[in-house]
């Protein structure tokens, strides 16, 4: 079997900031029609106050990546089989589930995509996101109603003390969205992993919340993470970002040198496939948008080689037998491809 | 939400009068004329005639509607062809035994089945679960009369705990009271439970399945605090529909279960006016018995507002 | 490499045949369910052939305990308890599938007439409304009181109660089909009303519907032997369980016989009929069972 070598390179070096270290992950799903691999090997670390974006497309195993930190997943089909995950010193994968408990909405927060359902309808919004405070910080009731009053002020929704005795359906997407944020940095978290929380929005709501998201970061000295297949999203919010296709992750670098040089032909298509607005004025031309041919692996089938091959246009023999390892092939730059130097080099075409 | 609530009221109306309607033209319904059939297989003319002008069959049906409808609002439910009494007394007569019945089986029902269709839904696919199913399919399955008879075989006969028939009104001193009422209300409360656990069951199961429980798992929330948090308060809509709709087979149960157990209630005056074609007492029954349906229903769907905030408007 | 029609037919009844086992192990209570009610259609069917006349008086064995000779034992007027029970299975099963026959299509007519034409939609429900208020088998009795005892008659009583609920289910499916982009669409084009209605609205009713007249049958099943059982059912020459159950409940505490067969085989129809009915739902939609509610 195939597996993919993680060069001893690729492993984050013990700096003392990383606050939160995946390594070599892997979750499978134990399905009636086979073992579905949603994540099979992925590493990455964040590093206190960072904001890491992590980029693919549905399917390829970031929400599960995220759902295994807080172990969130029903274990019966779900299983974490091997890796670690340490969150400042503690690996969480062995904590018990009382601990875990105290992690979750306390130290780790996460937001989800749909604002309109992933708030109880039948509960006020002081009542939703106080409950968390009076959990993790032992806050009375009017205490922890006075500092929800203050989250709702401090993610720019005003009438606060108003606020809080109405319900989700009173709100707009854009406002339930403040709400799940404001209760999710309610006890002062130390990461924030955010599950495509703009998708479901309008554009200009989903300015709004980056915006917020980015300053309320700057207060609370969180670190993001920040799940999107919008790579828009990415150039405005990313410091650093990792790149993830089929279960795996295939590129990790800082934002700016992602941009400009992909080193994955993954990466190389995503960013091809994003429409410039400017492109007629400054070449004088404009072009097709780039698709990636075919589709995404399905990942109950074991995959041979590589598992962007079949799609790829770098492709060489080699590709299709032998997997990738991931490899630092520029300095803070990762890629898990044999072909990576005639990607560098068509990007600079 | 008293505009909500005014309007549920006022929905109750259309409802009772296509009631009223219907009972009404019970009688006119059949086929013949309707005071030789009461009269019986065995009248003479005489006796039909004398039938007719007493219960003013002769009369336009217009007027006839009208002056029933006027007796009916002063609480005159009419008379009783066979004993001359006054059908509102009689079921006034009646009344204790088939209320203490309903109330002791709907009591029994609640209590076991939501805590049951909870543990199923929180336990889904294990044994537990599993089995619960099965009772409940049971539950609703076999008769009531079979399930009335095997536990009076077994409870009444066999073992003798409890008496074999009959009902001892509450005056008569509470323990008696209730042995003579536990076989026919767990009887009849097996049909009800195996109704409204499945419908918890289903109803927390698809709560469990929302969003917002994956939101309040974030949060650190223990599994208890979800449960009854944030789970059962979404699943309570369903639930309590069901236990007013199911207060239709509950009626129909306890008409049966007092034949079984031959407790003196309205389930025994109603079979005995059937047979007897008493026609004004099946009316007045008819009539209290859906009033009582529509009014639990009315009940069932004000208490809506308090479980679901988006109901109110 | 070209497979001759041979060849793909087979591959093809394999498929089937395949998926038809893959069905029956992952749902054992629905095989159970079909080949109970087999069973008990066969009876039915080939009463005759398996008993004896069930109207059989013979007064000299009458309350005689099962036996060699009749192995249900034999009833207060010397009728073989056996003969009757399985001849039963004939009332039973006829009048839970009418009922739910019938049922179904009145209420199918009513329902899409009532989703599709607003005015008759108002009228209609509160009728329905009103009719469901009244407990069923209050309902059922007093429609036997008016119409006199005969197994006709019984179906009608028990099949008027039932339409109601059919009618509310077909009026839902109507209401959520009509909204459909493709209903829409479909009009736009020019599409006349009978063609929406057959094309589109209908094939989406034919699963909630089938799945309620899984219920419908069986509650039919125990109204009419509920009915009988309080005298305003079958004729009580007729070999219903109901009728037995009745007649039997006086001689209940000395000769539990006469009621236990009867019941036992209520209870297995009803129950059998039941479990199909959940296993359809499952199978058919998911979604469905939540319209059951």
């Amino acid at each position: 079997m195939n597996e993919v070598a993680v060069a001893p390179a690729a492993r984050e070096t013990e700096a003392a900031d990383r606050i939160l270290r995946i390594d070599d992950l892997r979750t499978y799903f134990h399905t009636r029609d086979g073992i579905v691999r949603a994540v099979d090997g992925v590493s990455f670390s964040v590093g206190r106050g960072e904001t890491l974006c992590v980029v693919g497309e549905s399917g390829c195993g970031k929400s599960v990546t995220a759902m295994s930190i807080l172990r969130l997943l029903p274990q019966p089909p779900a299983r974490i089989e091997t890796g670690s995950i340490v969150f400042e010193d503690r690996d969480l994968l062995t904590l018990t589930e009382a601990e875990m408990r105290r992690v979750r909405g306390n130290e780790i927060s996460m937001i989800f995509q749909e604002p309109m359902t992933s708030l109880n309808p039948v509960l006020t919004i002081g009542q939703q996101i106080a409950e968390a405070i009076i959990l993790h910080q032992g806050l009375s009731r009017a205490e922890a109603e006075r500092h929800a009053a203050d989250m709702l002020h401090r993610v720019q929704i005003s009438d606060a003390p108003q606020r809080l005795g109405e319900y989700p359906h009173q709100l707009s997407g854009g406002m339930r969205q403040r709400v799940m944020i404001a209760m999710a940095l309610s006890c002062n978290p130390k990461v924030l992993i955010a599950d495509e929380p703009t998708t479901a929005l309008d554009v200009t709501i989903q300015a709004q919340i980056l915006n917020l998201m980015r300053d309320l970061k700057t207060d609370f000295g969180t670190a993001i993470i920040l799940i999107t297949h919008d790579l828009g999203v990415v150039a405005e919010m990313a410091e650093r970002v990792v790149v993830m296709y089929a279960g795996r992750k295939v590129e990790e670098a800082a934002v700016r040198e992602l941009f400009a040089r992909p080193l994955h032909p993954y990466t190389h298509g995503l960013m091809g496939s994003v429409p410039r607005l400017n492109e007629a004025a400054e070449t004088g031309e404009r072009h097709r948008l780039r698709e990636i041919e075919g589709s995404v692996p399905s990942l109950n089938q074991l995959i041979i080689g590589c598992a962007f091959a079949p799609r790829c246009a770098f492709a060489s023999d080699r590709c299709r037998v032998e997997a990738p390892a991931l490899a630092e092939e520029r300095p803070g730059h990762w890629t898990a491809c044999w072909e990576w130097r005639a990607v560098e080099e068509r990007g600079h075409a | 939400m008293y505009g909500y609530i005014i309007r549920r009221v006022l929905a109750t109306i259309p409802v009772m009068v296509v009631v009223g309607i219907f009972v009404f033209l019970l009688l006119h319904l059949t086929p013949g004329d309707p005071a030789a059939v009461i009269a019986g297989d065995y009248a003479s003319p005489a006796d039909i005639a004398r039938i007719r002008a007493k219960l003013g069959l002769d009369l336009p049906i217009y007027i006839q509607f009208g002056k029933w409808v006027w007796a009916l609002s002063q609480g005159d439910l009419g008379i009783s062809i066979f004993s001359n009494l006054p059908v509102a007394q009689l079921i006034g007569q009646r009344l204790e035994p088939t209320l203490m019945l309903s109330l002791a089986t709907i009591i029994i029902a609640i209590a076991i089945a939501v805590p049951l269709g909870v543990i199923a839904a929180w336990r889904a696919g294990t044994v537990v679960d599993r089995f619960t199913m099965l009772f409940a399919v049971l539950g609703f399955s076999v008769p009531i009369f079979v399930i009335g008879y095997a536990l009076m075989y077994v409870f009444a006969i066999k073992l003798g705990w409890f008496p074999v028939q009959g009902y001892v009104p509450l005056a008569k001193g509470f323990w008696p009271f209730l042995q003579s009422i536990t076989l026919p209300s767990v009887a009849l409360a097996m049909l009800y439970t195996a109704l409204i656990a499945r419908i918890t069951r289903a109803s927390v199961l698809e709560v469990l399945t929302e969003d917002y429980i994956r939101t309040a798992r974030a949060k650190g929330l223990t599994s208890t605090a979800v449960l009854m948090r944030h789970a059962l308060k979404n699943a309570a809509v369903p639930i309590i529909t069901i236990i007013g709709i199911g207060i239709a087979l509950l009626i129909g149960g306890v008409v049966v279960t007092e034949s079984v157990f031959n407790i003196p209630g309205l389930g025994r005056l109603t079979v005995d006016s059937i047979l007897r074609r008493d026609y004004p007492i099946i009316q007045g029954i008819i009539l209290v018995f859906a009033g009582v349906y529509v009014i639990v229903n009315l009940l069932v769907d004000i208490s809506y507002t308090f479980f679901d905030p988006r109901i109110r408007y | 490499m070209t497979a001759t029609t041979g060849d793909l037919d087979i591959g093809a009844s394999r498929g089937r045949l395949d998926k038809t086992l893959e069905f029956a192990r992952r749902n054992p209570t629905v095989v159970i369910g079909v080949t109970i009610l087999t069973i008990m259609a066969l009876i039915a069917i080939f009463a005759p052939y398996i008993a004896r006349d069930p109207l059989l008086l013979d007064p000299v064995v009458r309350l005689e305990p099962p036996s060699a000779a009749n192995w249900f034992g034999t009833d207060h007027l010397g009728r073989d308890v056996y003969a009757r029970t399985v001849f039963g299975t004939r009332i039973s099963l006829t009048v839970g599938l009418s009922v739910a026959l019938l049922s179904t299509s009145i209420g199918l007519v009513i329902g899409l007439i009532a989703g599709y034409v607003r005015i008759v939609d108002a009228l209609v429900m509160r009728i329905m409304d009103g009719l469901m208020a009244i407990p069923g088998i209050l309902f059922a009795i007093a429609l036997m009181a008016l119409f006199g005892s005969s197994v006709q008659n019984v179906i009608i009583a028990i099949t008027v109660p039932e339409v109601p609920r059919v009618v509310r289910l077909v009026r839902a499916v109507v209401l959520t089909i009509r909204e459909m982009p493709y209903v829409e669409a479909a009009v736009s084009v020019g599409t006349r009303l009978p063609k929406i209605l057959i094309r589109h609205i209908l094939p989406n009713t034919f699963a909630p519907l089938m799945v309620q007249a899984t219920y419908v049958c069986a509650s039919a099943v125990i109204v009419e032997a509920l009915l009988s059982f309080l005298g305003a059912g079958t004729p009580p020459e007729v070999p219903s369980w109901g009728n037995m159950m009745a007649e039997g409940r006086v001689y209940f505490q000395i000769k539990p016989w006469l009621l236990f067969f009867p019941g036992l085989m209520l209870a297995i129809m009803v129950l059998t009929v039941n479990v199909l009915g959940d296993g359809l739902r499952d199978t058919l939609d998911p979604r469905i069972a939540r319209r059951m509610k």
